[in-house]
């Protein structure tokens, strides 16, 4: 008695079950899962809990809001814009023929103060203000197989508008191709403090992982800003991209249009009001959309650079959380409520008033 | 005279004679209801199929039958894949998906990378088409069975061996006992004289009693190897009736019509009879069966519609922030069009080749353009449409914890709940009125006899152990004791009476009226064997429980019924063998409300014997008789009814000649009519059907299911309204009201019981005053148990529905706690449902058992059908499917609001889940000139919904349990929350979207402003906001859950740890620009400050509310969920639970 009706399976073992086997009962097997009864913990936040929690944040919070505050404190920053200052008086008025300008003298030479007594390592940072680094079109503008291994030189797809170069009729790839890469930041610094040069060791800035594996030792810049439109810096070409530091600095694109990236790091000590000596050359062309420029040095902590936001932060969770607590406590003293009270039930109270 | 009669369609009488269950069948039979009008329909040879007996080429000249071969499967091998695509892409969900990744594919659009992009469709498609390709071979697999089958076939003059595949139409098959028929055959003839074959039909509609069915006089001595038989059928189209069938047959030159009773469907069982042979006239998906293939229709939950209307506003959100990117985005464009150029990151111009042309820029316009579409594909997820799929599993697992649920296992009729449709288990959680039939539903419909009235003198005086002597009745059959299969308790006054044989009126009218009993149905006696060998059981088969009862009460009394065939029927009267002759038979339909046969005696005397329902029958009844006696007999049915009990009144008269022979003459012109065959039936019969000696009355119990009072109880106490639609006379229907504890003494009825317009309007009015009052004494008085009762009949509902009294039934009816209608037809019942659902906004659930329910059961938003004694109709229509009407009350108080609770959770945080995800998407894309970078990696963008977050809310949704069984038991009132909309509704709506744009701007700026100047870069942000926002959803989930089983923790704790290493995965290959970002990142106690403070500023409002709302407007939930903690030893009555459980356990 094969059924016909074969509207589902569950129809058939109906009508196959009922007539070939009546004695087989087909009560539901017991076990704790089917009839979901696995064994289960209940939580209910009792006041007590509440309050707990509340609290436990609260003492939570409040000491780490203020170490982070204690120790971004203790930082010492120096930020100096320059692109401004370096712009020699008579290019105020055209600042973009100034910088577009290749014969025009860049350098540029400022004091700046020490505000504190900073302990190495301090941080040379060049920051840029109002760059997206995140652009759609920036950020997709790379290759990064090309960059790990000279087998896929010519792997440039998507480092369209910047990825062949026109070279007597041939196309050739550029390494390392793409915008960001053409980008590439080229404003230098050179410190001087008391007639001595700053050292500004320019090692290990970037990345181990980046040097290692993501950039190849075999991979050298070809044919590197040789069009008509040059974006930034250059490279050199004898040295493979492993070991170009500043360009793999440069191309962790940063997240926001505000963003640091690191120049180099001093192994001296500075004292409180030292004067050091900025030589810079102001090569990058931030000018045409009004980005800023900025060099800044700064002494490091756990928490990273001079930031109180996190610091202020935690201790207004902490607080909030402080009064959340006080104001359950009076809530529960003032307005107690028996946990699991039947007359709370809504047609028991309706049946009392 | 005794040769030829034929019973017209006997089978189809099934419940004929009862007068309580007229509308029982009414769907079946009723001449004007739909599903007949296909067989009623007079054929004329257009639309005829003709088949010719026996000459299967001839008849299959044009090619246009189908051969027997079936295919249920959808798919083969080749269109495998595009018909499960095409399929599977109908739904508007899919259809989005794939919209998307096609925009995607656009150079100028392309967001995400193409496998990124195509990821979670693929995944949704394949993980579809596994599921379908499954169920496919599984069809594929039985088909193959069902077509290698071998029947016998006529070929050649012999009957050969064929498998299924091959029958065709017009080949006359042989099929023996317990065999099943391959397609649906006209029966030539069987291996009974009289042509009768025995039918099992358990796999049509899943009814286990036996059928008959007859071969035509003509065909049935023919032998078909040796007789040519040579005809032609002509035969309506295929069609789906299964209980309907009209044809007519030419052989020898003769017409002869054909009707249900000659045609045995594919599917059907051969049983008690050696052999029977038949022409095929239908087969492969042309049978009946094969037809009536089709799903139950789909009904969309309620909680489903509603999300649909947030799901439009998401829609909405999603365009306003698309708008509001490619609007920035333009003005940005604008701003720095002179710069764009030159710009480092912009770079318009591409120097690459020798002409300097834009690159990648089509203008102002076309850009703001592309940003809006790209957005639209950055944000896609707002849309929750992976929602819909989640939806879906969970409603399978749900499915799964109520099919397996043991407290739901009917033991009696070893049957497990059914989930019949997969898509409103969380309707059940809502309902707030319930439609129940009563016979079968709210009683076992297991019917027995308990008293008769018999010409005016009432026996129901006191019932005994003792069925009579050697317990109960027996007669001797060649040497052979035969006794009827089921005893019942007999009168011993009435029982004495009915032995003896005088002259008397008394001693005759106890004889007809037994004689009635036995004869004026359609039960067929089968002779069983009992365990002891000198002993066999009389089982009597038949459609009608109520007809049943009566054969069983009349062999008890004496009267046994021993053979039924198509042309006469032999009782053994106190001993003595009697054949009498079955010259007519009217059938059973519910505008006459009764039966009747005409008996030819053996002394050729000939009589009609009419039983029905009392209204139908005392109209008939020749009232100049005996005034008394039916005075006495409708005293005596009144307090039948009062205790509940079913009646049912048989009269009869002698025929003359004269009055036989035009009878005889006008019967055999209607019942070989061609066209209009029932209605001209149905004529003749009331033509016949009057001046009716008063016989007496039957009163049949049919008692109360287990548990009923219990589980209308807490219905009510749920604020259920219970409504009970039955067929019953209104006397019968207020004592099942009293004894099911619907109504109760303190209540106050309203009875509307009238006959035309004008009166049920005026007591429509009244008794909206009469509720008022009553409704303001109550609330004055506090009492909450005294409420208002309306019972109303069919007939009043006749001139009410439809018309504009309806508003006022309406507003009457919602005010009552219960409303009985009673004498109801089935149509009726669709159109009280129909009623409430079209003025409400409120859930309707109907529930009954038989054919009759089958409208209503359609008509409510959740139909649950009883797989009971009336066959498997009601079970075929409804969504879910139970053995008893009292596990009503956990699959609504328990399953239902664990489904709601769970779907509704589920539907908002899946809502909260994405828009938190699109959000914090979208205030990164303000900081990065409105050009759509995603700072969170496409791979992490694409697994948020498919790995990181899918899980929990899945096996949260499954698992979940707000609050116990027994609490939900015992406190019925907590349904409550489900009728209220409590877990879901436009306000908690917004609340949460509020939350989650709190949520969002934590979730972002906490590591924007702690990062700010300094050298993070892309990738280990996003990373960051990753985690953050992964944590986040986990932890809010994590706050939510009420229990907490292994499973849950599983789930919760390890899709956080799921997404970690997916993050570290991803971060580890070095072909990605994000390649190590995570473990910079982690090495840095910047980023663990960070987290931590997203995740716990985040969460701190969420909690404050919820804290607060908990302690000082605490929900009736929340406060059993505390007492069940904390209040174990509380004195909760148990009695609900012990009586809901104990009669299964």
């Amino acid at each position: 008695m094969n059924c016909t009706l074969k509207r589902d399976a569950d129809m058939n073992e109906v009508t196959n079950g009922a007539s070939k086997s009546k004695r087989i009962s087909k009560k539901p097997q017991y076990s704790r899962f089917t009839q979901q009864e696995l064994p289960a913990w209940k939580p209910i936040l009792t006041p007590g809990w509440v309050i707990t929690s509340f609290l436990a944040i609260a003492f939570l919070f409040i000491p780490i809001g203020l170490v982070s505050l204690f120790a971004s404190e203790r930082v010492v920053e120096i930020v100096y814009r320059y692109d401004q200052d370096c712009v020699p008086e008579m290019y105020r008025g055209n600042v973009t023929a100034y910088i577009q300008n290749s014969l025009t003298n860049k350098t540029c030479i400022e004091n700046i103060t020490v505000p504190k007594r900073m302990d190495p390592p301090i941080f040379v940072y060049y920051q840029l203000d109002n760059f997206y680094q995140n652009h759609r079109r920036y950020v997709k503008s790379r290759s990064d197989k090309q960059l790990r291994s000279a087998a896929y030189e010519f792997s440039t797809k998507e480092c369209e508008p910047e990825a062949r170069l026109n070279k007597s009729r041939v196309s050739v790839p550029i390494v390392p191709c793409g915008l960001i890469a053409w980008s590439l930041f080229n404003d230098t610094y050179n410190l001087i403090m008391k007639d001595k040069v700053l050292d500004i060791n320019k090692k290990g800035i970037a990345w181990k992982s980046d040097t290692k594996v993501k950039f190849g030792s075999n991979v050298y810049p070809k044919n590197f800003q040789s069009n008509d439109l040059i974006g930034g810096g250059k490279l050199n070409e004898s040295i493979p991209l492993s070991e170009q530091e500043d360009l793999i600095v440069w191309m962790r694109t940063a997240a926001l249009p505000t963003f640091r990236k690191l120049y180099g790091k001093i192994n001296t000590s500075l004292e409180a009001h030292d004067t050091i000596t900025v030589v810079l050359e102001n090569n990058y062309n931030t000018y045409s959309f009004g980005g800023q420029k900025k060099l800044v040095l700064s002494t490091t902590s756990w928490i990273g650079g001079k930031n109180d936001f996190l610091g202020i932060a935690y201790l207004t969770v902490g607080g909030i959380c402080l009064f959340m607590a006080l104001n359950f406590i009076l809530l529960y003293v003032f307005k107690p409520r028996p946990l699991g009270d039947p007359s709370y039930l809504s047609w028991n109270r309706k049946a009392v008033n | 005279m005794s040769s030829n009669p034929q019973i017209p369609n006997p089978h189809l009488q099934s419940s004929s004679s009862q007068s309580l269950n007229f509308g029982s069948k009414g769907l079946r039979h009723g001449s004007d209801s739909e599903g007949f009008s296909m067989s009623r329909r007079d054929l004329n040879d257009d639309d005829a199929r003709l088949v010719y007996v026996n000459d299967p080429l001839t008849t299959n000249e044009t090619f246009e039958f189908s051969g027997n071969s079936i295919r249920t499967g959808k798919y083969s091998v080749i269109t495998f894949l595009p018909r499960n695509l095409f399929e599977q892409f109908h739904r508007v969900a899919y259809m989005y998906f794939l919209i998307i990744a096609i925009l995607n594919q656009l150079p100028q659009l392309a967001v995400f990378g193409r496998g990124a992009s195509i990821l979670p469709l693929a995944s949704v498609l394949f993980v579809t088409a596994v599921k379908d390709a499954y169920e496919d071979w599984r069809r594929h697999k039985s088909d193959k069975i069902e077509n290698n089958r071998m029947a016998s076939v006529l070929v050649d003059h012999r009957f050969q061996h064929k498998k299924w595949k091959d029958i065709q139409v017009g080949e006359v098959v042989k099929v023996s006992a317990n065999e099943t028929i391959p397609c649906d055959i006209v029966l030539l003839s069987t291996s009974d004289p009289t042509g009768v074959a025995y039918v099992q039909t358990i796999n049509l509609d899943g009814e286990s009693n036996l059928k008959t069915r007859y071969a035509k006089q003509e065909t049935l001595s023919r032998v078909p190897e040796k007789d040519f038989i040579n005809g032609l059928i002509r035969s309506e189209k295929p069609n789906r009736n299964i209980y309907g069938f009209q044809a007519n047959m030419e052989i020898d030159g003769k017409r002869v019509s054909l009707g249900p009773s000659n045609i045995i469907l594919r599917g059907c069982v051969i049983k008690n009879t050696d052999w029977t042979v038949g022409v095929v006239v239908y087969a492969g998906r042309e049978t009946k069966a094969m037809l009536n293939n089709s799903g139950a229709p789909s009904k969309r939950s309620r909680l489903e519609t509603h999300m649909n209307q947030e799901i439009m506003l998401l829609s909405f959100f999603l365009v306003t922030l698309c708008v509001i990117v490619s609007a920035c985005a333009g003005v940005w464009l604008r701003r720095h069009q002179d710069e764009l150029d030159i710009m480092q990151f912009y770079r318009r111009k591409d120097y690459s080749e020798g002409q300097v042309e834009n690159y990648n820029y089509y203008g102002l316009g076309m850009e703001i353009f592309f940003s809006f579409l790209m957005s639209v594909i950055v944000f896609q997820i707002m849309i929750p449409i992976s929602l819909y799929i989640s939806m879906e599993l969970v409603r399978v697992g749900q499915a799964y914890f109520m099919i397996r649920d043991d407290k739901m296992f009917d033991a009696a009729s070893n049957t497990r709940f059914q989930c019949r449709a997969l898509n409103i288990n969380e309707d059940l959680g809502q309902i707030k009125y319930v439609f129940s039939d009563k016979t079968g539903t709210l009683t076992e419909n297991k019917m027995e006899f308990q008293f008769a009235s018999i010409s005016g003198v009432d026996y129901s005086g006191e019932k005994t152990e003792f069925y009579g002597e050697q317990g109960g009745y027996s007669i001797q059959v060649n040497g052979e004791i035969w006794r009827p299969k089921i005893k019942v308790q007999v009168d011993p006054k009435l029982l004495k009476l009915s032995k003896t044989r005088d002259d008397s009126i008394s001693s005759k009218e106890i004889y007809d009226f037994f004689l009635a009993l036995a004869a004026c149905n359609t039960i067929v006696p089968i002779v069983v064997n009992a365990s002891n060998p000198n002993e066999k059981l009389v089982d009597y088969q038949g459609e009608s429980p109520d007809e049943q009862a009566l054969v069983y009460a009349a062999a008890a009394y004496g009267f046994m019924l021993i053979e039924r065939t198509s042309g006469h029927i032999v009782i053994d009267i106190q001993g003595e063998r009697q054949r009498f002759n079955v010259l007519g038979m009217h059938e059973f339909d519910s505008d006459r409300k009764r039966m009747s046969v005409i008996l030819g005696y053996p002394d050729s005397t000939v009589k009609v014997f009419v039983k029905g329902a009392d209204t139908s029958m005392f109209k008939i009844i020749d009232e100049s008789l005996n005034v008394d006696v039916v005075r006495a007999t409708e005293a005596h049915l009144h307090s039948y009814s009062s205790i509940g009990l079913r009646t049912l009144v048989v009269g009869m008269r002698a025929l003359s000649v004269s009055e036989f022979d035009t009878w005889q003459t006008s019967y055999e012109i209607a019942s070989t009519a061609l066209m209009g065959r029932a209605g001209l039936l149905r004529k003749v019969a009331i033509n016949l059907e009057n001046n009716l000696n008063l016989l007496g009355a039957s009163a049949i119990e049919d008692r109360l299911q287990k548990g009923v009072p219990e589980a209308i109880e807490s219905l009510r106490k749920a604020n259920i309204k219970v409504w009970v639609l039955t067929g019953d006379k209104q006397e019968t229907a207020i004592s099942i009201g009293y004894s099911s504890k619907l109504l109760t003494s303190k209540m106050s009825q309203i009875i509307i019981n009238n006959n035309s317009k004008m009166s049920c309007k005026k007591s429509l009015e009244d008794a909206l005053i009469t509720s008022r009052n009553v409704i303001n004494v109550t609330h004055a008085s506090e009492d909450d148990a005294s409420s208002v009762a309306l019972i109303i009949d069919g007939t009043s509902l006749v001139y009410i529905l439809d018309s504009e009294l309806e508003e006022q039934l309406f507003e009457l009816a919602s005010k009552c706690a219960v409303v009985l209608c009673c004498r109801v037809a089935p149509l009726q019942k669709a159109g009280i449902v129909a009623l409430i659902k079209k003025r409400t906004d409120d859930m309707s659930l109907a529930i009954g058992d038989g054919a009759n329910d089958v409208s209503m059961i359609q008509m409510a938003d959740v139909g649950v059908g009883i797989s009971g004694q009336e066959g498997r109709q009601a079970v075929m229509a409804s969504d879910f499917a139970m053995g008893q009407f009292r596990f009503l009350v956990p699959l609504l108080l328990v399953h239902g609001h664990w489904n709601y609770q769970r779907m509704a959770y589920m539907i908002l945080y899946n809502f909260y889940r994405n828009a938190l995800f699109v959000l914090v998407l979208f205030w990164y894309v303000l900081y990065t000139g409105f050009t759509l970078t995603t700072a969170i990696t496409e791979w992490s963008s694409v697994l948020y919904s498919i790995i990181y977050t899918a899980i929990p809310t899945i096996v949260i949704g499954i698992l979940d349990k707000d609050l116990g069984r027994k609490s939900l038991m015992t406190y019925p009132q907590l349904y409550g929350s489900g009728q209220r909309k409590e877990s879901y509704n436009a306000k908690l709506f917004w609340v949460t979207m509020v939350d989650t744009l709190w949520q969002s701007v934590v979730a972002f700026f906490i590591p924007v402003l702690a990062y700010w100047k300094s050298d993070i870069d892309g990738s280990s942000l996003g990373d960051l906001w990753t985690l953050a926002v992964v944590f986040m959803v986990n932890i809010h989930l994590a706050m939510d859950v009420i229990r907490w089983t292994w499973i849950s923790h599983a789930s919760v704790w390890g899709s956080i740890i799921a997404t970690c290493i997916c993050v570290i995965i991803i971060d580890a290959l070095p072909m990605l620009p994000g390649y190590w970002a995570i473990f910079n990142l982690a090495g840095s106690g910047l980023f663990w400050i960070c987290l931590l403070g997203v995740l716990i500023a985040s969460m701190i409002p969420r909690f404050v509310v919820k804290m607060f709302m908990q302690h000082c407007k605490p929900c009736d939930l929340q406060i059993a969920r505390e007492a069940e903690k904390f209040r174990n030893s509380m004195e909760i009555t148990r009695s609900g639970e012990i009586e809901m459980n104990l009669p299964h356990r």
